[in-house]
């Protein structure tokens, strides 16, 4: 499994198991996807009322994007009237009044989170649609902690910015070594049309440098994709796009921890190596150990043997 | 093997072999006390000349003997940052089963990246050519373990990012 998929198994799997089931149980779960957004999925008032929250750590930035329409025109039917406490978005399901295709509304449910951080970027599509004179506005995503995303429209392109943040040193080098080798791939033909990307340490982007807050630090880096208009112009290369770039760095963060993973294993039976060939400095001393008696039973001396016998 | 590596290894181990010849020998400080000589550095007449033996100045071997034990340390060749965080990870890895490994120091001597300490019980308990073997062999398979964790980061870091972008393609 090289590639992530933009849809979140753990919700379409839960929505569908309540769908499905003949009794209607009380259920309260709490859910996580990437990028600190929780769901919450309940009965609150009756046992076929199915409540589906959502909270995003960044849903204001995204709603100031033009998210609420997105919800709109993907979820309308099922948007609850009232939000519930501590979450930006509720969503109910009547679970004695669903479609015929439950499979294909708990997909959908499933990329709730995608077409959510979707937003922005429809936004800079839009906005490179209308024709540019000059550069459009400049959209920042602050889906982490201490990371963004940077998003902005040209006459001929989109680009977008991710800030990357390494807290350990070793992510940090893996980090590097895996950022180089997306800047270094393009130069494969087959890959000739994927968009350019550049990447550079500590020191931000022209696009964003006026921007106060940016840390300084060795641990920051930038990841600029260039999207071409071949990346956005057709509507369905568009949704393409818009999931596989949102997923960036769950991607890169995913295969720094596998390869710290393999390391770790292979580590570790090299150690097993090491230990053997040291053993093998240790006289044998199994041959010593089987003292026979006169009579033929083994003898073992231990303290037991020195008990009365009963 | 390379050119500078077959000479290298055979100087460390007719140095390692002929500074194991270890001997019980107590504590002329302390009485009743046992220590090893080179740890101690308290009785100076027992402590014979530290010998360096350096391939670069990036790899080289000290060993540092005493009546009765022997202290070896090892800087492994660290080129660049990529190497410095595997060599690092993996000594820690080393040192953090210290105890499995009877003659491995669970803390570097200054300087290096890995030390062992043979005591003369350890050369009364195990076998002294095989003790010199595991160390030689320890300091070849190094290096080998090392590049290859590298090869194997880049050669994943390569297919990662292609077929990222060959999604777009």
């Amino acid at each position: 499994m090289i590639l992530l998929e933009a849809n979140s198994y753990i919700i379409e799997e839960s929505l569908l198991q309540r769908f499905t089931s003949e009794k209607h149980e009380a259920v309260d779960i709490k859910l996580v996807d990437f990028d600190g957004v929780t769901y919450h999925l309940s009965t609150p008032t009756s046992r076929t009322e199915l409540h589906f929250s959502m909270a995003a750590p960044c849903f204001n930035e995204l709603v100031s994007y033009g998210a609420q329409d997105i919800i709109q025109r993907e979820y309308g039917t099922y948007l609850a009237s009232a939000t519930e406490q501590g979450y930006h978005c509720t969503f109910v399901f009547d679970l004695e009044k669903l479609p015929a295709d439950i499979t294909a509304l708990a997909k959908k449910f499933g990329m709730l989170k995608r077409n959510v951080f979707a937003a922005p970027f429809e936004k800079a599509f839009k906005e490179w649609e209308t024709e540019l004179e000059e550069p459009g506005t400049l959209m920042t995503i602050h889906y982490r902690e201490e990371e963004a995303i940077y998003l902005r429209a040209n006459q001929d392109r989109v680009t977008v910015i991710f800030s990357t943040l390494f807290k350990e040193e070793m992510d940090r080098i893996f980090g590097k070594v895996f950022l180089q080798e997306f800047v270094d791939a393009r130069r494969l033909p087959s890959i000739q049309n994927a968009p350019q990307v550049l990447y550079s340490n500590r020191e931000p982007p022209l696009e964003i440098r006026h921007l106060p807050n940016l840390k300084d630090d060795e641990s920051v880096g930038y990841v600029t994709f260039v999207l071409f208009p071949r990346h956005f112009e057709h509507p369905d290369v568009r949704e393409k796009t818009i999931s596989d770039i949102q997923l960036f760095r769950d991607y890169l963060h995913y295969h720094i921890k596998c390869s710290k993973a393999y390391m770790h294993s292979r580590m570790r039976a090299r150690v097993q190596d090491f230990l053997k060939v040291l053993n093998r400095a240790k006289p044998d001393r199994s041959s010593t150990a089987e003292k026979k008696l006169a009579s033929g039973r083994s003898f073992r001396p231990s303290p037991i043997s020195l008990r009365p016998s009963t | 093997m390379s050119n500078t590596l077959r000479p290298y290894l055979l100087a460390v181990r007719s140095t390692l072999t002929a500074a194991l010849c270890l001997e019980n020998f107590a504590s002329q400080v302390v009485e009743k006390h046992n220590i090893p000589e080179v740890e101690a550095q308290t009785t100076k007449e027992v402590l014979l000349n530290p010998v360096v033996i350096s391939r670069n100045e990036n790899e080289q071997v000290l060993i540092e003997a005493s009546v009765n034990s022997v202290r070896v340390s090892i800087r492994i060749k660290q080129a660049d940052d990529i190497e410095r965080i595997l060599c690092h990870k993996f000594t820690r890895f080393l040192t953090q089963r210290a105890e499995s490994f009877v003659i491995l120091r669970r803390k570097p001597i200054k300087g290096y990246d890995i030390s062992f300490l043979i005591t003369n019980f350890h050369s009364e308990m195990m076998f002294k050519h095989k003790l010199v073997d595991f160390i030689i062999q320890f300091m070849e398979e190094v290096d080998k373990e090392i590049s290859e964790m590298k090869l194997s980061l880049n050669a994943r870091a390569r297919i990662v990012a292609e077929s990222y972008l060959s999604q777009f393609a």
